[in-house]
């Protein structure tokens, strides 16, 4: 595969601790377009083998809006299925710039390892003092050996370590969409973090037509009707949910989008400094990112404050669980306060029904939207590489568009008939 | 004999200096006080086919590194520096190199060291007749830059009176035949005034949008223009050029070419020795080749991530009479980075003996002195020891790892001929 990829498919095996690695080929790319059709496909050939695969959209990284997702495609631990979570802000992108499309881990290590993915070399690495630290001191950790703090990290906490079904792989400090309880498959694996950093490039076939589409693309939607939403409050709103921003309000510190996505859909709340505050703070830890709408509604169902809530999804981050399943099974054992919750994050136990009904993990919240639309908008996001997010609220960016941009940028007859039938596959519809 | 033709370096094709039947042997010296700079050669006798390359650092100039040399290129850096390390030892076989035939190169530093001088250390190297025009007892102001505007000479002062792309005219004489006006930067080297037999090669005509005044301008407009930029001295049987601008920046084609006609006017007719493969190599390929490439490449890359890291912060330090910026690290590793590529599809290695170990040791020990950069940064702890470090591991890892890309792509040329 010659245009927006690295074509390279690498393989893991954390057992026997063989790296192999494969060409991406055209044909697969054909058939399967890329994202989750590759991902589950890769899933498919190494199922006997309990893989977690990580992959990229076919446009994740490119000039396209909202292209800042790549994806986990592993069996689900909470729901028994073969499942799909988003990995955004940049981690995404880092990845389609590591030099690799598309990683297969298997097996389990013996002892607690990472993975060093770095232009298009694989390491698998031990490092005694990393398993037992927090999300965030691993992040921290990791950065500070390898010398960069733009490295880019999936990472589990306590959560993951004890498999519990509540673990989720987070992105550097923050929360992900992971709801299938991926972070305690790595924790079985041994496999504590998997860090990332690349600095290739992606050559595009047609360039100058490709900006020219994406330039299209992405005026239409600062003009469209999502233009204006600013936090993960008014994107909160925007897709049918309760209103959280008086709630917020008071804490909220800037808004952040993900990886080339005109909207931002996060928002970074200060809960030890003045929200207000326009200069550097000398807080080590002034507050939270907010990359998840459910776990706030949630939340503030229970009748929290805003402050509270966010410490509790702070702590959630730091062991490296899932905020949804914890505010769910904080409601159904009738905790209410912080403390309260913060005191049984250790002992709560699932399976919470946060993961949804599909094969996509529901951090995209369904809000006012029909679900087979919902399913079908995901499953075009997976495979293309969009922010899930990003992609209900932005219709601009039409099939027709993404399939158009795709085949200009990659000189593959990519036809509408080859996506249909890679979402039929996915969804099983 | 076919013209060497200077063009950017393509992916399918190398510069018609192939069809040379000869190529002479080129040492560039990479020793103490060297800058970067010494890797633009690199780049612009790669684009030339020019693979018969000897990295030379002072301890080898110092014995018999030049005996098998045909041309030497002396780079920028700190003139005082390379005197030093140099010493006598080096300043005799210097002497004897170009007297019997050698063609001395020097740009920037590279220019002051050979040009006349009453200091010690430099006063070693008084080969040509010539002196600078940047040199005062008054130091004038600097308007900007201050860090990269002056050098203690003695009582004196060597100042820089701009910086940048600079206007220059040959000046009508063989070798210089071509491109009458051009561009070239200037980082620190001289404008000379010729005297002797010296002959003028091109001057300094004008400023450009780029320049970047150091001091006033009209001083500098007195001290530049009109001084000499590129001169040309015979001693004995060989030759010296010497460039106050970087003519071998790889970003200035025209400069590039006149230099490489320079180079190829004054070259001996017959070289200095038969170009033979060394005897003692030997060619690894397959998947002991690849995987040496993987492991170089993976501290490479190592490497260059912390590099990027250490961009952002605002720190630099002074090593010498050299400012070093964070970004000068990755001004050794890109050009290092590029040719993995074209190694790995060759899949081909030609090795001197140990080497591969060494190799593989001083690209690890690269990242390591990088990551304790970065880590001692952090920290807020001294990092001047580091950072000296570090660019002696850049500088042994940029020597290694061209002198290997240099050996394969040698042997492979010599392969694919006839």
């Amino acid at each position: 595969m010659e245009y927006l990829a690295s074509n390279k498919i690498g393989i893991v095996d954390l057992t026997t601790r063989e790296i192999l690695e494969e060409e991406l080929e055209d044909d697969l790319v054909l058939e399967k377009i890329g994202g989750v059709g590759i991902t589950r496909s890769l899933y498919d050939r190494f199922a006997d083998e309990d893989p977690v695969i990580l992959g990229t959209g076919l446009l994740t990284g490119s000039l396209v809006p909202g292209s800042a997702l790549s994806v986990i495609t592993a069996k689900s631990p909470v729901t028994g299925r073969v499942s799909h979570a988003p990995l955004t802000l940049d981690a995404g992108m880092e990845l389609k710039y590591s030099g690799f499309d598309y990683l297969v881990i298997k097996g389990a290590a013996v002892k607690p390892v990472y993975l060093w993915v770095h232009d298009g070399i694989l390491d698998i690495n031990e490092d005694n003092d990393l398993w037992g630290k927090d999300v965030w001191a691993a992040t921290d950790h990791i950065r500070s050996l390898m010398g960069d703090d733009l490295i880019q990290v999936l990472g589990i906490g306590e959560a993951g370590e004890r498999a519990s079904d509540l673990a989720q792989i987070c992105i550097n400090y923050w929360q992900s969409g992971d709801r299938m309880g991926f972070g305690g498959l790595l924790g079985k694996k041994q496999l504590k973090l998997i860090a990332i950093r690349g600095m290739g490039l992606l050559e595009i076939a047609e360039p100058e037509e490709f900006v020219e589409h994406c330039a299209g693309l992405l005026s239409a939607v600062k003009s469209g009707g999502a233009a204006k939403i600013r936090g993960i409050a008014a994107m909160a709103a925007a897709l049918g949910a309760p209103d959280l921003d008086d709630w917020l309000k008071p804490l909220t510190h800037k808004h952040m989008a993900c990886f080339n996505t005109p909207l931002p859909t996060n928002t970074f709340v200060f809960l030890d400094e003045d929200p207000a505050l326009l200069k550097e703070t000398t807080v080590a830890e002034p507050g939270f990112l907010l990359t998840d709408i459910s776990p706030l509604l949630k939340l503030k169902r229970l009748g929290l404050p805003a402050a509270d809530a966010c410490r509790i999804l702070r702590e959630c981050a730091k062991r490296g669980m899932d905020g949804a399943a914890v505010a769910e099974l904080s409601e159904k054992a009738g905790l209410k306060d912080m403390g309260a919750i913060q005191g049984a994050l250790s002992t709560l136990k699932g399976p919470a029904p946060t993961a949804g009904e599909t094969a996509f993990s529901p951090w995209a919240a369904i809000g006012n939207q029909d679900p087979a639309t919902w399913l079908r908008r995901q499953a075009v996001a997976y495979i293309f590489g969009l922010d899930p997010v990003f992609a209900l609220i932005a219709p601009e960016l039409t099939e027709e568009k993404l399939l158009d941009i795709a085949s200009i940028g990659t000189e593959l007859e990519l036809t509408s008939e080859t996506l249909d039938e890679v979402v039929a596959h996915i969804t099983g519809s | 004999m076919a013209p060497w033709v200077v063009r950017p370096m393509d992916k399918s094709e190398r510069c018609t200096i192939h069809e040379e039947k000869r190529h002479p042997r080129i040492g560039i010296y990479t020793g103490k006080g060297t800058s970067h700079s010494w890797l633009w050669f690199v780049e612009i006798f790669d684009r030339l086919g020019l693979f018969d390359i000897a990295f030379l650092t002072e301890t080898e100039l110092r014995r018999d590194g030049l005996d098998r040399c045909d041309v030497l290129a002396m780079s920028g850096g700190d003139t005082f520096a390379i005197a030093e390390s140099l010493g006598p030892g080096g300043a005799d076989n210097l002497r004897r190199f170009i007297t019997n035939g050698g063609l001395y190169i020097g740009s920037c530093a590279g220019a002051y060291l050979p040009l006349r001088s009453s200091k010690e250390h430099l006063n070693l190297f008084n080969f040509v007749p010539a002196k600078i025009a940047n040199i005062t007892q008054r130091l004038p102001e600097s308007v900007r830059i201050r860090e990269k505007f002056c050098t203690a000479y003695g009582c004196s002062f060597v100042f820089h009176p701009v910086r940048e792309a600079v206007q220059v005219a040959t000046n009508g004489f063989p070798p210089f035949r071509q491109a009458p006006h051009l561009t070239a930067p200037l980082y620190g080297g001289p404008p000379m005034i010729a005297e002797g037999d010296t002959q003028v090669l091109a001057s300094y005509v004008g400023f450009t949008d780029q320049t970047v005044f150091l001091v006033d301008e009209q001083l500098a407009a007195d001290t530049v223009l009109g001084k000499a930029a590129v001169i040309r001295q015979q001693m004995g049987k060989g030759h010296l050029h010497l460039y106050g601008p970087h003519f071998e920046h790889p970003h200035f084609a025209k400069a590039n070419q006149l230099l490489i006609d320079g180079m190829r006017y004054d070259l001996a007719r017959d070289l200095l020795r038969p170009h033979d493969d060394t005897p003692t190599e030997e060619t690894i390929s397959g998947e002991v080749c690849r995987e040496l490439l993987r492991d170089i490449k993976r501290e490479i890359s190592n490497s260059r991530i912390v590099a990027v890291g250490l961009e952002p912060l605002s720190i630099r330090w002074v090593i010498g009479n050299k400012v070093y910026e964070p970004s000068k690290i990755r001004e050794f590793i890109e050009p290092l980075w590029k040719r993995i590529r074209p190694l790995e599809k060759l899949n081909q290695l030609t090795l001197l003996p140990g080497q591969a170990s060494r190799w593989r040791e001083a690209a690890s020990s690269t990242t390591r002195v990088l990551r304790r950069l970065k880590r001692d940064t952090d920290k807020g702890i001294d990092t001047l020891p580091a950072a000296r470090d570090t660019f002696e591991a850049l500088n042994r890892i940029c020597s290694l790892f061209l002198d290997i890309y240099f050996r394969t792509m040698r042997h492979a040329l010599l392969q694919s001929q006839p």
